[in-house]
């Protein structure tokens, strides 16, 4: 079976950092993907090389066997994305965004019409009709991009730190629709510093440090038999190297 | 304890000093950067200015005093066409700090005098020590601290300025009302010749005229000196305290402005109407057309740009000269072009969407939106002026349709070739008109828009003036092809070069460009001096080649009797053609050799 996402010696060099270098990754079709790593590890870099956003110095990426950068078409079609960071068309309501993406998506215009209110409703950014995306907040910006992921029903979600600034009642409705999703046939990738939630929701994790992947498999396989912390810390750096405390700040 | 009654000066002393330390070490960074070619541009020009006014030091009162009010205006309105002025130091940084607003504001005054502008003015303004010891020696003690104070006034002014403008632009009618009143008195401007020959006309400056130049805040500091120099004390040292009196309450309007500052402009609240498009590119036009009625930095954008074409184009009713008023049509799609210019840059990083949906026809529906704003004022202004006056000209009515089209095509394409990184909406600080970081760079492109649009209006201005009516149709044709073509180069760059382009708008930087075989030498990998002369050559290429070129051939083939500021037809009847082709050929050259200085340096 053809991987969901197939990532093959991506690398990246800003200037003298090398961000990413020689980043290999299998993502199963079927799968739930946790990718971990520091501050600055190359997390973002790499997703954002894999479907489009970011060319790469060397390497490719496929989606269900399509190019990324030479099918893009196909490849884009069967992915959603949510980027970390990156500006919405700010002056719209979210009803609006998600009609104007679904339009641009080639979506006829009442399955549009359908899925922003369901899609609304469930994130529950329905309340704020009449609000504009630059009047949201941080974790409202998150649950309108995820809706934008969502919205053309693709088969592989990539997600950038999809849990960061939401609040827990939110983080649940997510987890559920990101479980149905999985277990409806489709795959996903996702970011995250927190382990205790990879290990919760994900099947198959990524170790990603400096640049390069520490380690990767299913969950069982990286971990073994300790917690996915434990075996990050050991894999990632040097233990109790960044525990030191600030002696200035205790009276 | 001597400490127990001073901490409050001791602490604005350190405020202050920290503040001017601040803007020194950024205003170095810069000199190394890729800032600091418009640095050194701006420096030369604020430097022949400078030189000018000291020139009229020498001559009368009455041109010294006229010199410093430009300088007032360029204080004030500089900054709305710059970006926001110099933001190096925002009050946002400070906010967390706990400063208090006349603390804050006296500080961030003392940063605001560190810079290259006022040291500039602060040269022109010696004009005032010049003018009053080449009469009385003794006027010198009035003069030093009237030059200080005069400087204050200028730079508190602009500082006044962008924050009641920043105000202004969180509401609708402010918007709309700061863009007449710009637009209004730029275009005043840009018509001075008029104003001069209104004045000229009655011998020299009338009395009226002379008091009212002193009676401007920028006339104060010379009226202290003549009044020193007449041996009037008492009158001068009145002057001189009602001047610190200004700076005085200038500081504390700014510091009441500043506290009210926190938050970016609010989108307009506007009823929202549901988006009924059914296609890609109807959903494309349906959201460019409400962000233009809903960001009110473009509501302003716009407003400026129909006062300018229309009091630009109006000015001349005041000699009785009426020709000129169907022009404000083109004036005001060339000025929306310009205004526009950065079409792209302007929605951040935002561009990831266009990306992930590859098929969509981004440009053809930003392209759509830009005509539905733009045409139908143009078209109804051009008419209803035309008609006003009694008369359809050819020339008029196919620039108008030529330059609609050029608009919408080249403003797309320059936005995607020469991008200027904005900052994404949602991170803008208090300043509305602040959207970029690389405010040089955003001037530079509006007038690189500015001169390619009128570019595609020449054949149709050509083939008017050879054939008269058949020109409108030339400009029909030449409208649509631009449109279409520029349309299709636009998207082509999109498609192939997306990515970079998003990675620009992320980081702020162009990427290191690959100079691969062949290619032109980006500008930023010039030597230093070719950089200058090639952006000189660019700026004022547009200046022979267009008005004292073709605009002035066009209108002597009309036999018109409005000379305005043509050079060509004040001359002697034998002189016109040649020096119009002059012109022409002129800044025909410049542009040439701003174009050969990067091609000869290709790799
Ligand atoms: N545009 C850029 N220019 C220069 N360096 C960059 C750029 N983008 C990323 N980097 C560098 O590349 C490295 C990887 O960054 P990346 O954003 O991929 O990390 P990340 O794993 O997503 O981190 P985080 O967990 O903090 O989101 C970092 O060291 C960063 O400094
Ligand atoms: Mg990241």
């Amino acid at each position: 079976m053809t991987p969901a996402l197939e990532i093959v010696g991506l690398s990246k060099t800003f200037g003298e950092k090398t961000a990413v270098d020689h980043v290999d990754l299998t993502v199963p079709q079927g799968s739930f993907y946790g990718l971990v790593g520091q501050n600055g590890a190359g997390k973002t870099t790499t997703l954002s090389m894999a479907v489009g956003l970011l060319r790469p110095d060397a390497g490719s990426a496929r989606i269900f066997g399509a190019d990324v950068w030479s099918a893009p078409s196909r490849a884009l079609s069967l992915v959603g994305v949510l980027p970390d960071g990156m500006a919405m068309p700010e002056r719209l309501t979210g009803r609006e965004v998600l009609t104007y993406l679904g339009l641009l998506r080639g979506l006829p215009k009442e399955v549009v019409a359908e899925r922003a209110e369901e899609l609304l409703s469930v994130l529950e950014l329905d309340a704020a009709e009449r609000t504009l995306v630059i009047e949201y907040s941080t974790g409202m910006r998150k649950k309108i991009g995820l809706a934008v992921a969502l919205l053309h029903a693709p088969r592989l979600l990539v997600l950038d730190e999809p849990f960061e600034a939401v609040d827990p009642v939110s983080a649940a409705t997510i987890k559920t629709i990101l479980r149905g999703f999985v277990a409806g046939g489709g795959s996903i990738v996702l970011s995250s510093h927190v382990m205790a939630l990879v290990e919760q929701l994900c099947d198959h994790v990524g170790v990603i440090d400096a640049g390069r992947v520490a380690a990767a498999g299913t969950l069982e396989e990286v971990r073994g038999e300790r917690s996915l912390e434990d075996t990050f810390v050991d894999l990632v750096g040097a233990p109790g190297a960044g525990a030191k405390a600030l002696s200035w700040l205790s009276r | 304890m001597t400490a127990s009654v001073t901490p409050s000066a001791a602490t604005s002393l350190t405020t202050s000093l920290t503040m001017a330390g601040m803007k020194l070490a950024v205003l170095r960074n810069s000199m190394s950067g890729q800032k600091s070619g418009s640095i050194v541009i701006g420096g030369v020009l604020g430097l022949v200015l400078a030189g000018g006014t000291l020139f009229a030091a020498f001559r009368t009162g009455d041109l010294l005093a006229a010199a410093y009010a430009i300088w007032m205006l360029g204080w004030i309105f500089g900054p709305v066409f710059s970006g926001g002025g110099d933001e190096t130091l925002r009050p946002e940084y400070f906010t967390l700090l706990g400063i208090p607003p006349r603390r804050l504001a006296s500080g961030l005054l003392v940063g605001a005098f560190v810079g290259i502008a006022p040291v500039i003015s602060l040269l022109a303004l010696a004009g005032l020590a010049v003018f009053g010891v080449r009469q009385s020696p003794a006027a010198v003690v009035v003069a030093l601290p009237a030059m200080l104070l005069q400087l204050a006034v200028f730079v508190l002014l602009s500082r006044v300025a962008v924050a009641v403008l920043g105000l202004a632009l969180r509401s609708r009618v402010g918007a709309v009302g700061a863009g007449l009143v710009n637009g209004a008195i730029l275009a005043a401007l840009g018509q001075g010749w008029v104003f001069a020959v209104a004045l000229g006309q009655a011998g020299g400056i009338t009395p009226e005229a002379s008091a009212a130049l002193r009676y401007l805040p920028s006339g104060w500091g010379l009226a202290a000196v003549e009044a020193a120099v007449a041996g009037s004390w008492g009158r001068a040292a009145l002057t001189l305290g009602a001047l610190a009196v200004l700076v005085a309450l200038l500081l504390a309007a700014w510091a009441a402005l500043l506290t009210r500052r926190a938050g970016s402009a609010r989108a307009s609240a506007r009823g929202r109407r549901p988006i009924t498009a059914s296609t890609a590119s109807g959903a494309v036009v349906a959201k460019e057309l409400r962000v233009w009625s809903r960001d009110l930095v473009r509501t302003h954008q716009l407003t400026f740009a129909l006062a300018y074409g229309v009091f630009f184009a109006a000015a001349p009713l005041l000699l009785g000269v009426h020709g000129m008023l169907p022009w404000a049509g083109p004036i005001f799609v060339l000025m929306a072009a310009a205004m526009s210019a950065n079409l792209y840059g302007a929605d951040g990083t935002a561009l990831w969407l266009t990306l992930v949906a590859p098929g969509a026809a981004d440009v053809r529906g930003r392209q759509q939106a830009w005509l539905l704003v733009v045409g139908p004022v143009a078209v109804a202004v051009t008419l209803a002026f035309s008609a006003a006056v009694g008369g359809f000209e050819p020339a008029v009515l196919a620039l108008t349709a030529a330059l609609l089209g050029g608009g919408a095509g080249i403003v797309p394409l320059i936005s995607v070739y020469a991008l200027v990184p904005g900052t994404d909406p949602h991170r803008r600080g208090g300043n509305p008109l602040r959207v970029s970081e690389d405010d040089g760079a955003m001037t530079g492109l509006a007038y690189a828009v500015l001169a390619l649009v009128a570019l595609t209006g020449a054949p149709a201005a050509l083939a008017a003036w050879l054939y008269g009516w058949a020109g409108v149709a030339v400009g029909v044709v030449t409208g649509a092809l631009s449109f279409w073509g520029f349309g299709l180069l636009a998207q082509r760059r999109l498609h192939s070069h997306g990515p970079d382009l998003l990675q620009t708008m992320r980081t702020g930087k162009r990427p290191a460009a690959a100079t691969g075989p062949g290619r032109w030498m980006s500008l930023d990998h010039l030597p230093k001096r070719e950089q200058i002369i090639t952006v000189i050559c660019w700026s004022i290429g547009a200046v022979p080649l267009f008005p004292q070129g073709i605009v002035a051939g066009v209108l002597k083939a009309g036999g018109t009797e409005n000379r305005s500021w043509f050079l060509a037809l004040h001359l002697p009847d034998g002189l016109q053609w040649p020096t119009i082709a002059f012109m022409v050929l002129l800044g025909l050259g410049l542009y040439g050799l701003g174009l050969w200085i990067p091609y000869r340096r290709r790799t």
